[in-house]
């Protein structure tokens, strides 16, 4: 922090950049700013907490423009001031950015919102949020941001463009959908409490949606029941009844039962939605596993032709019967439902009744959508006579990969690839006299006079071999640092210069990437953007080396070793830089009034 | 890829071709050459169907001035299906080289019940009364009633159709079910009727088996097929037993008591013609004695089921005079389920051959031999005169006459069993009366006879040699083929001890023990839990399966299969088993994963007469049988050598030598000494080594030392430096 605690200047307030302006003093504290126009009756008379500034913009020296100063306020408006000079300019630039930082290092909402608020960018409100949530959740995030927009290497925008991929808010992306439990929770088991005969039966509104899914005749019944007839209560104690009596595998109760209350008969008897569900989706079963029509073609199927008896066809009287229901097609009818998923989510405090509504909304919708499935059935028949392996390959249609953080994923990826191929590696170093490698050698050239060259010239596994063991140095540099907590180079070095050496490389990194992203110059603005980030890479330069210096002689070698890599990517960068300005200068010489 | 096979040029349809492939392709060709029958054996994701039927569509278009037709039957409607999808992948290639000079006219052809458009008929639930619906629509005295009274409902399909006339033709091309359904519906023709006129000039024909083997459709259908025909049975491992079903008829009380009212029905309906047209009842007595020559005469939609495996010399005689008038017919027909009920009445298990059977309803019911030969032909021919359209209302009296003409036409290879119960339920009486064919060669003869060459093919034909004993004839090619794998992307394995080390099997002695069904539960369950995708799962029978299943469920064995895998079961119920095997699929492809439950249908059989007449072993059959079984089962593990699979034989008594030599070669090839006597543990070991070897990617060519996929430039280096002749032996 600057000495100065207080900085007053001559200024002129304006509401607009158009605007003449209100002459008057403007003066400035670590809390507030005031405004005192020259002529006290103007009303102009400001007084601003500055953590109610957000951002703050000024022009440039050497533009034709007048010295500005451009605060903005966290309601979007904002405070112009013109200065005399860009001195004065100057001072109170430093010193409102001094304040607005200083403020941010308390990690209060507004510090965050100084940093994200941009006059020139038509921000949402939620995309605010998500910026501020990301910073306070980041501290190297934050640090980075406070380096470079605090130090207007890189402007607010900018910073962020970078960052899009990140910008999915995990609360506002849609949600997948959990789908049913593959466990038959709709086969609800009663439970004793062993010393009377009642037995209890617990449902959830989970089971409940399961048993809606699979049995359309209950669904069904429990909206024309409930609540006009029974109440919810009644409906179930009845349902469970039925399970209860149908477990019993007591035909003659159930029947019996059935014939008496119509009600129940209605968990009893087969259901009939599911019968004209079953009629419709067997006519858009694939034609390639049709059993149904074989059935249709073959005439040993008469009643009483072929041979009777004989383990094929089993006597099946029983299960013609009205209220038998098996346990084989509970689970396939389990398994189907299951297979096409949920339609509604029940994650909601819904009542049943209107889980039940929902769940024949969602019904109805669907309907429409079965025409398709129809067209889809057509076209899969060629493709799945084809032979795969005769054929060149095709191009299947993938569902991309849904990763968060891409960056992550594949970090964690590299990490086991580097395993596996440190793993090889042990076992592919060998150690060849010269003698040897010069007969291995002769050998080659010999059967290749021979012989001629073969087909592939070089054994496939071999040269992956190769290539991997050579390149597996380079990964792994990248993927030591700081993956590993156990044993790497880094944790050889004092805490101090580790944390300086992973932030520079940090910064780097962010610095690089917007770097190069600005290629191809096309726009003035790009030009100035480059021009910044050209100078903040080579003041890394003596940072790294002092660095360096600081260290005693026994980690200085292995530090430079880690500080090469960045220093050639800079080294990269400015090369590029130079050479695109001197193709630049070249061209602007034949265009003297070239814009840039 | 085009190439050069002796004098034929082949067009196949892919880039790359199996070396077995070709060799099948090879062997094919020289069937045809020797206008004989072959039997090839191909392991099932070798591409059989598609080398076969590139091999035969290009042997006619090298050698136009042969026109062979191709007769393609398949087990299923499914295959059927398939079948076409990959002729029509065929055709179109075959389109794009040679131009219009390739088109060929292919056709499936199916019941009423699949191709029907009219959706008033489809609304019957199955397929006789789909067959019913259409002829109350269709037949011609139904029409000629329609013409004058508008009130009559016909088939505007079929009338449009019939207006068409001879205009009403299928360009060439390959249509499949499907495919016949849109060109009906878009024309407005009957793709039924249709498809059934257009057999005759149809380069390729696809149907199933029934349709030349089951006498009962194979005349109607099958008949004008030419002798310059190629048959090809495809999947025909089970051809014997197709053979044995078609023959074969049992009689049980419902059947007699429905017979008989069908009688009374026909009686009514002769006394309503006696007076109101008794001229139509004497044209018909004046026809019978002229033969039944009838055949041939009638309009399409009204022909009936006839039976080729007749003596021919039937079609000459003339209906015996004692059935020739409808009321004495009926009297004969009354007899005879008078005879059959009394024989019902028996309280042991009989057994008789059909000339003492014969011998018995003669001296009985008076009805003679040649009398009960003829009630099928009588049958139909009184059911036309009358104007029945509502045929399956009438079954329960065409499977009496059915069941006599058989008696009265065969002397041996059949015979009558009589059963007065289920032997599983003792104590319900339930009698039937089976007559039961032996002789797998009875239904198949015409059509050997009949057709130049017959070819018979599956991926499990072993013992290869057993097939011409079963079927009496006699190949002129007779091969089996190993399968060429890049990689070992089969793993066979014989599981005989539980995790506990107590021996597991099927055998009938140890199915309920519960300890037995927990050691299955659990290899599933650690099975689920490792293998991807999908697992299907055999039991032995459906009882089985039920019992063990709610075992399952008790235990709570299945719920923990169920946290892996989505669980569908085969039910009795085709249409269910149809939507489960459906949504099994539709799982394994959107990477959910599930298990199916199935049933490998075990058949008993006729050994006594195998020993006699073909000098075949009971136990051996058995054996063979069974595991024949297994391995269509098993088979389908792989549909390419792209994929692969594990099989595990979870039977103490596959570790048998005896038992285990009788798997196909190419699973044998692949089970290794070590996989011979695992236990579960053991056996999740070796899965998870093996799931894990083969998500590898490998190299679809195969190494250096043996090609198992040979591209066009493969194939012509190879024949020119005569490396051919070693790849293929």
């Amino acid at each position: 922090m600057s000495g100065a605690a207080q900085v007053t200047k001559r200024a002129k307030y304006k509401i607009s950049v158009k605007d003449p302006g209100t002459p008057g003093a403007l003066r400035m504290n670590d809390q507030k700013l005031m405004f005192m126009p020259d002529n006290r009756n103007s009303g102009a008379k400001l007084v601003v907490e500055f953590k109610s500034i957000q951002g703050h913009k000024y022009t440039k020296e050497g533009s034709n423009k007048p010295p500005l100063i451009n605060l903005a306020n966290a309601q979007g408006g904002s405070y112009i001031f013109e200065f005399d000079s860009y001195a004065d300019l100057h001072v109170c630039r430093d010193f409102v950015s001094k304040v607005l930082e200083k403020s941010k290092e308390t990690p209060n909402a507004a510090l965050e919102k100084s940093a994200v608020k941009l006059p020139d960018e038509q921000l949402s409100e939620e995309e605010m949020q998500l910026r501020i949530k990301l910073l306070q959740e980041n501290s190297e995030l934050q640090k980075l941001h406070r380096q470079f927009v605090g130090g207007n290497i890189l402007t607010e925008a900018e910073f962020w463009a970078a960052r899009k991929l990140l910008d999915i808010d995990p609360s506002k992306k849609s949600k997948q959908r959990v789908g049913f439990k593959s466990a038959m929770i709709s086969d609800i088991r009663p439970a004793t409490d062993g010393r009377t005969n009642k037995v209890t039966f617990s449902l959830t509104p989970e089971i409940i949606l399961q048993i809606f899914a699979e049995k359309p005749a209950v669904h069904r019944a429990f909206l024309n029941f409930v609540p006009n007839k029974m109440t919810e209560m009644e409906f179930w104690t009845k349902y469970c009844r039925a399970e209860y009596l149908s477990r019993t595998k007591n035909y003659h109760a159930v029947v019996a039962e059935a014939a008496e209350d119509e009600e129940l008969a209605v968990f009893l008897k087969e259901d009939d939605i599911l019968a004209n569900e079953v009629r419709k989706k067997i006519r858009r079963v694939d034609p390639t596993l049709d059993m149904e029509a074989d059935e249709g073609d073959d005439y040993t199927h008469l009643p009483d032709h072929g041979i009777f008896r004989d383990g094929t066809k089993e006597s099946n009287e029983l299960q013609s019967e009205h209220y038998r229901r098996t346990l084989l097609q509970d689970l396939n009818r389990h398994a189907a439902v299951v297979l096409e998923g949920r339609t509604i989510d029940v994650e909601r405090e819904d009542s049943t009744r209107a889980l039940a509504e929902a769940l024949a909304r969602s019904k109805r919708g669907n309907e429409g959508a079965d025409n398709n499935a129809n067209e889809e059935r057509l076209d899969r028949t060629p493709r799945v006579a084809e032979i795969e392996d005769l054929q060149a390959p095709h191009c299947l249609p993938l569902a991309p990969l849904s990763i968060k953080d891409a960056r992550e994923y594949f970090d964690s990826q590299q990490a086991n690839t580097l395993k596996a191929s440190r793993d090889s590696q042990a076992s592919m170093k060998c150690s060849l006299s010269r003698q040897e490698a010069y007969g291995s050698v002769r050998d080659a050239i010999s059967e290749i006079k021979d012989m001629g060259l073969s087909d592939p010239i070089v054994n496939p596994e071999v040269a992956l071999k190769v290539y991997s063991g050579l390149t597996h140095n380079i990964s792994s540099i990248k993927y030591h640092l700081g993956k590993n907590p156990r044993e790497t180079v880094l944790d050889r070095l004092p805490s101090a210069t580790k944390e300086k050496l992973l932030y520079h490389w940090m910064s780097i990194q962010e610095l690089l990437k917007h770097f190069w992203s600005s290629y191809p110059i096309t726009t003035p603005y790009l030009y100035s953007k480059v021009n910044r980030l050209k100078d903040a890479l080579s003041n890394i330069y003596p940072q790294l080396e002092e660095m360096k210096e600081s260290l005693p002689a026994d980690l200085r070698h292995q530090v430079s070793l880690l500080v090469r890599p960045m220093q050639q990517a800079l080294d990269a960068a400015i090369q590029h830089y130079d050479a695109d300005l001197q193709k630049r200068s070249a061209k602007s010489g034949e265009k003297p009034n070239g814009y840039i | 890829m085009i190439f050069k096979l002796e004098d034929v040029t082949v067009y196949f349809p892919y880039d790359n071709i199996y070396p077995e492939q070709y060799s099948y392709m090879l062997e094919l060709k020289r069937a045809l050459d020797a206008k004989g029958h072959c039997l090839l054996e191909m392991p099932t994701g070798t591409g059989k169907t598609i080398a076969l039927l590139s091999l035969i569509t290009s042997y006619v278009l090298s050698k136009p001035e042969n026109p062979v037709k191709l007769i393609y039957c398949t087990r299923t409607v499914h295959e059927m299906e398939k079948t076409l999808a990959e002729l029509k992948l065929l055709h179109n290639y075959q389109t794009r080289h040679l131009g219009p000079a390739a088109k060929i006219l292919a056709i499936g052809l199916s019941s009423r019940k699949n191709l029907c458009v009219n959706s008033r008929v489809l609304a019957a639930e199955n397929r006789d009364s789909v067959d019913a619906a259409c002829r109350k629509r269709t037949a011609s005295w139904v029409r000629a009633l329609a013409a004058e009274n508008p009130n009559i409902e016909t088939c505007e399909f079929f009338e449009n159709y019939e207006k068409a006339a001879s205009a009403a033709v299928l360009p060439p091309g390959v249509y499949t079910l499907q495919d016949l359904r849109a060109f009906g519906k878009q024309q407005g023709w009957c793709p039924y009727f249709l498809a059934r006129h257009m057999v005759q000039f149809a380069n390729v024909v696809v149907y199933s088996y029934q349709y030349l083997l089951d006498p009962k459709v194979a005349g109607i259908i099958s008949k004008e097929m030419q002798k310059e025909s190629v048959v090809v049975f495809d999947e025909a491992h089970n051809i014997d037993n197709v053979c044995i079903e078609a023959l074969s008829v049992s009689v049980r009380r419902q059947t007699l008591e429905g017979a008989t009212r069908n009688l009374s029905r026909i009686n009514q309906e002769i006394e309503r013609f006696k007076a109101t047209d008794a001229g139509r009842l004497r044209a018909e007595y004046n026809r019978l004695v002229e033969g039944l020559a009838l055949r041939g005469n009638l309009p399409i939609a009204d022909a009936w089921l006839s039976n080729p495996a007749l003596p021919s010399d039937i079609l000459k005689e003339a209906v015996p005079g004692n059935i020739r008038r409808a009321e004495h017919f009926l009297h004969v027909l009354r007899r005879l389920v008078q005879y059959l009920r009394g024989r019902l009445e028996t309280e042991n298990v009989e057994k008789e051959g059909p000339v003492s059977f014969v011998a018995s309803i003669t001296a009985h019911a008076g009805i003679d031999q040649k009398t009960l030969r003829f009630c099928y032909e009588r049958l139909h021919s009184l059911m036309l005169t009358l104007e029945i359209t509502d045929t399956d209302e009438f079954l329960h009296i065409q499977t009496i006459c059915d069941f006599a003409t058989l008696v009265g036409t065969y002397t041996r290879g059949f015979s009558i069993i009589i059963e007065p119960f289920d032997e599983r339920m003792p104590h319900i009486p339930d009698p039937v009366l089976q007559l039961s064919c032996h002789d797998a060669s009875l239904a198949v003869k015409p059509v050997f006879d009949r057709f130049q060459s017959v070819v018979i093919t599956s991926g499990t034909l072993s013992p290869i040699d057993l097939y011409p004993r079963l079927l009496n004839f006699h190949p002129v090619v007779s091969r089996s083929f190993k399968m060429s794998l890049t990689r070992d992307c089969i793993c066979p394995m014989v599981l005989t001890r539980g995790s506990d080390q107590l021996p597991v099997s099927t055998k009938f002695d140890m199915r309920s023990d519960p300890g037995v069904a927990r050691n299955y539960g659990k290899l599933l369950v650690e099975m689920v839990s490792i293998v991807p995708d999908g697992i299907v799962c055999f039991f032995v029978s459906y009882s089985y399966m039920d019992e063990i299943i709610a075992t399952w469920n008790d235990s709570g064995i299945l719920k923990e299969i169920m946290q892996h895998k989505l669980v569908f079961i085969e039910t009795q119920d085709v249409v269910e088993t149809t939507l489960a095997l459906d949504n099994y699929r539709k799982a394994c492809d959107c990477g959910r994963g599930a298990v199916f439950f199935s049933v490998a249908r075990i058949l008993l059989a006729r050994l006594e007469y195998l020993r006699d007449t073909f000098q075949i072993k009971e136990g051996d059959f058995l054996t063979f049988d069974a595991l024949r079984q297994a391995a269509q089962c098993v088979g389908r593990v792989i549909r390419s050598k792209a994929d692969y699979g594990m099989m595990i034989f979870a039977d103490k008594r596959y570790s048998r030598h005896d038992k285990r030599s009788k798997l196909p070669g190419w699973i044998l090839s692949h089970l290794r000494d070590a996989h011979l006597n695992l236990s579960t543990d053991m056996a999740l070991h070796i899965a998870r080594e093996f799931l894990r070897k083969m998500a590898q990617p490998y190299d679809k060519a195969g190494s250096i030392g043996r090609k198992t996929l040979l591209s066009q430039a493969d194939l012509e280096k190879m024949t020119n430096d005569g490396s051919i002749n070693e790849m293929l032996y």
